[in-house]
């Protein structure tokens, strides 16, 4: 049962990976958008869900819809900001975001101080007592929210016309260009998709983790490593990339002990950009086609 | 003729080598690290310039900011009572960000060009460290806030660098309560990798072996990390009953909140840092009854003998600041005070102001404060310094141990 036990939590800290990383897999994906802020805006969606939760007395699961319809509305800025951006458009969004972060960290810090702050659970463990197994609320939601946006992103980009025109855009934009696709449009359709997704991971990383202003870092981080082990514009190669993170880390710590966790992970990383270098999933798999 | 001279000197002035030498001639002075006697000196112009390095931004600022609060208090204080001699006190305070590279530079600046007399403030020894060692290098003294690592002041021979804290005032109450009134039968360590909290590991682990108690886990973990679910299903499988954290603020409000949400059935929580904050409560709530941690000074845990002063400090406190001081406001004030005190003391004896009268000055303090009664040793560790262990009882904290401060006993969890 210590297996069946270990195997609940790496999935459950493998799904709130993928929840925190498909914002930005998304919109880099799509836009080529290097979004160093991706972070900082996951902490801002969960500073809203911590005002809504501590003042307004909202149920945690209301926050979601709220906080994606605000980081929606974030993620539209941005886009408009990287409008801006000359080429080269990766580089120089890199250098533009990276300078948004510190100003979002700086603003964060005025408006809601260097306090730490978390959402809190008062919830009680699922117990199954016959496999002597504990599930927490919070494990629950991770998984289930993070299959839901995986379904929901797999079933948008693979069978509905828009999906097909994102793809056709992230494939070749000359080529989706000249079959009339406003490749503009798919441009901020992503920034709108990546946001609202960015606004579902808010929460569950105040509900997860702790919010600091100059905390957006690690969720950055985490945001990268599972892109590189998704395969750059691949949906369901997050949530396998962000359960195998969870599995490889969990086992190090039962096994090996806490301070191997990084160490592991690193040279787990380093052998798949080595061994496949395309990521997790085999080439038929891409949703680029 | 003239046009073509003219024509010349235009052509040198473009080559590179003359741009080069222009900016080397500019920055020279910025770049010359030794005494700069055209700059204004640390005592110019009718006031006495102190400096400070701490985290305000990045992810030590909520401690570095509650240090300078304590500094800026001591310096506000002294400035009310007619500065230092007549002299106005000046603190010049600057952000290393919680990164050591920035307080090197910042240190820099703060030594060669702002050239103020003393250094105060620093959280953690990973920040704390550098600066010492530049301290010392420009003979300036440094009263560090919050250090706590051995080999920061034993065997290096720093005559500048000087604490109001150290790992053994921690250590030593720790183990005495765990030995004498926890009395566990199986205890894990977990310990942050921090230089100060790796120490605290190896330490609290030798002495509770020595006690013939049995520490079946002993882990290093990465400050910041989001996940402890594994970890706990080891606490449960070792069947440990104390569990003594070395993380921070931030890393007990997930551990605890991972250990309740498991149900994990532990008989004691202590961390030595970042529990006993009323903060820490009231983002915790209820999840926090019963925890253990440590501290030095609390508004109501004072030295005993000083709690007048202690009253004052804190309504005080709380009328310049708008809240109720904690411990690491007090960490700040006091080292800000004894570094003000040894500067004083040089203005009194009418000798020069320098950094080497001050740190002597510094050798023979004798400072009762509530936090502490402030001596340092030949190493610049204070001779006094000793934590008490607290608990949170019905969301208050409660001194338990040592019981010469103690105002209740360990309350032992009623349920898993």
């Amino acid at each position: 049962m210590i297996f069946l036990q270990l195997l609940i939590n790496a999935l459950s800290l493998g799904s709130f990976y993928a929840l925190v990383a498909f914002g930005f897999a998304l919109i880099f994906g799509v836009t080529h958008a290097f979004n160093l802020a991706h972070g900082e805006l996951i902490l801002l969606g969960g500073y809203l869900a911590y005002f809504l939760v501590k003042y307004w007395q909202l149920p945690f699961i209301w926050t979601l819809p709220v906080c994606m319809l605000g980081l929606t509305m974030a993620a539209v800025l941005l886009q408009k900001l990287l409008q801006q951006v000359q080429p080269p458009y990766e580089l120089n969004t890199l250098v533009v975001t990276f300078g948004l972060a510190l100003v979002l960290q700086n603003v964060m810090l005025i408006l809601f101080s260097a306090n730490y702050r978390l959402i809190p659970s008062v919830e009680l463990p699922f117990e199954l007592t016959k496999f002597a197994l504990n599930i927490t609320e919070a494990q629950v939601m991770d998984i289930v929210v993070s299959l839901v946006a995986t379904i929901s992103l797999h079933l948008l980009l693979r069978k509905t016309f828009l999906g097909k025109a994102l793809r056709a855009t992230i494939q070749n934009r000359e080529a989706a260009k000249l079959v009339g696709i406003h490749v503009r449009r798919m441009s901020l359709i992503a920034f709108l998709l990546g946001g609202a997704l960015i606004g579902l991971a808010g929460p569950l990383y105040a509900r997860t983790a702790y919010l600091q202003p100059a905390g957006g870092t690690e969720p950055t981080l985490i945001a990268i490593v599972i892109t590189i082990f998704a395969g750059v514009g691949r949906t369901r190669g997050i949530l396998l990339g962000g359960w195998v993170l969870g599995v490889a880390e969990s086992l190090s710590v039962y096994l090996l002990g806490s301070g191997w966790r990084e160490l592991v992970s690193a040279v787990l990383l380093i052998l798949l950009l080595i061994l496949q270098p395309q990521g997790l999933l085999p080439q038929r798999a891409r949703w680029l086609g | 003729m003239a046009a073509q001279r003219s024509k010349a000197i235009s052509s040198l002035a473009n080559r590179p080598l003359w741009t080069c030498l222009a900016v080397l001639i500019v920055l020279t002075p910025i770049l010359w690290r030794g005494p700069m006697p055209w700059l204004p000196t640390a005592a110019a112009g009718g006031a006495i310039r102190i400096g400070e390095v701490d985290p305000l931004t990045g992810k030590l600022a909520n401690h570095g900011q509650e240090i300078h609060e304590g500094i800026l208090y001591a310096v506000n204080e002294v400035n009310a009572q007619g500065g230092l001699a007549g002299l106005k006190v000046e603190l010049i305070s600057r952000d290393d960000q919680s990164q050591p590279e920035v307080a090197i530079n910042q240190t820099e600046d703060l030594l060669y060009r702002e050239k103020v007399l003393g250094l105060v403030g620093g959280y953690v020894d990973s920040l704390v460290g550098p600066v010492s060692e530049l301290a010392a290098k420009h003979r300036t003294p440094y009263v560090a806030s919050a250090s706590l690592q051995s080999r920061l002041t034993q065997g290096r021979d720093n005559a500048y660098f000087f604490r109001v804290a150290h790992l053994k005032g921690i250590v030593e109450p720790l183990c005495r309560f765990v030995v004498e009134v926890l009395q566990p039968r199986r205890v894990s360590i977990l310990y942050a990798n921090t230089p100060g909290s790796t120490e605290l590991g190896a330490e609290v682990r030798a002495c509770l072996e020595k006690a013939n108690i049995e520490v079946p886990i002993f882990e290093k973990f990465r400050s910041g990390l989001p996940d402890f679910s594994t970890f706990l299903l080891k606490l449960r499988q070792a069947r440990v009953d104390t569990l003594i954290s070395g993380g921070f603020f931030a890393d007990h409000l997930v551990l605890v909140r991972q250990l309740k949400e498991q149900n994990v059935p532990l008989r004691a929580y202590l961390g030595p840092w970042g529990i006993a904050y009323p903060e820490f409560i009231e983002t915790m709530g209820a999840a926090s009854e019963g925890l253990l941690g440590m501290c030095a000074w609390n508004p109501d845990i004072t030295l005993p003998g000083t709690e007048v002063e202690s009253r004052n400090f804190v309504e005080r406190f709380a009328a310049a600041f708008g809240k109720t001081p904690n411990t690491t406001n007090m960490h700040g004030y006091v080292s800000a005070k004894a570094l003000l005190l040894a500067i004083a003391a040089v203005l009194k004896s009418g000798h020069e102001l320098t950094g080497e009268n001050i740190a002597k000055e510094l050798r023979t303090v004798n400072l009762v404060t509530p936090m502490e009664h402030l001596a340092f040793d030949e190493n610049g560790d204070p001779q006094h310094y000793r934590q008490t262990v607290v608990q949170i009882q019905k969301g208050r904290l409660v001194a338990i141990y040592p019981p010469d401060r103690a105002s209740a006993g360990f309350m032992a969890p009623s349920g898993p």
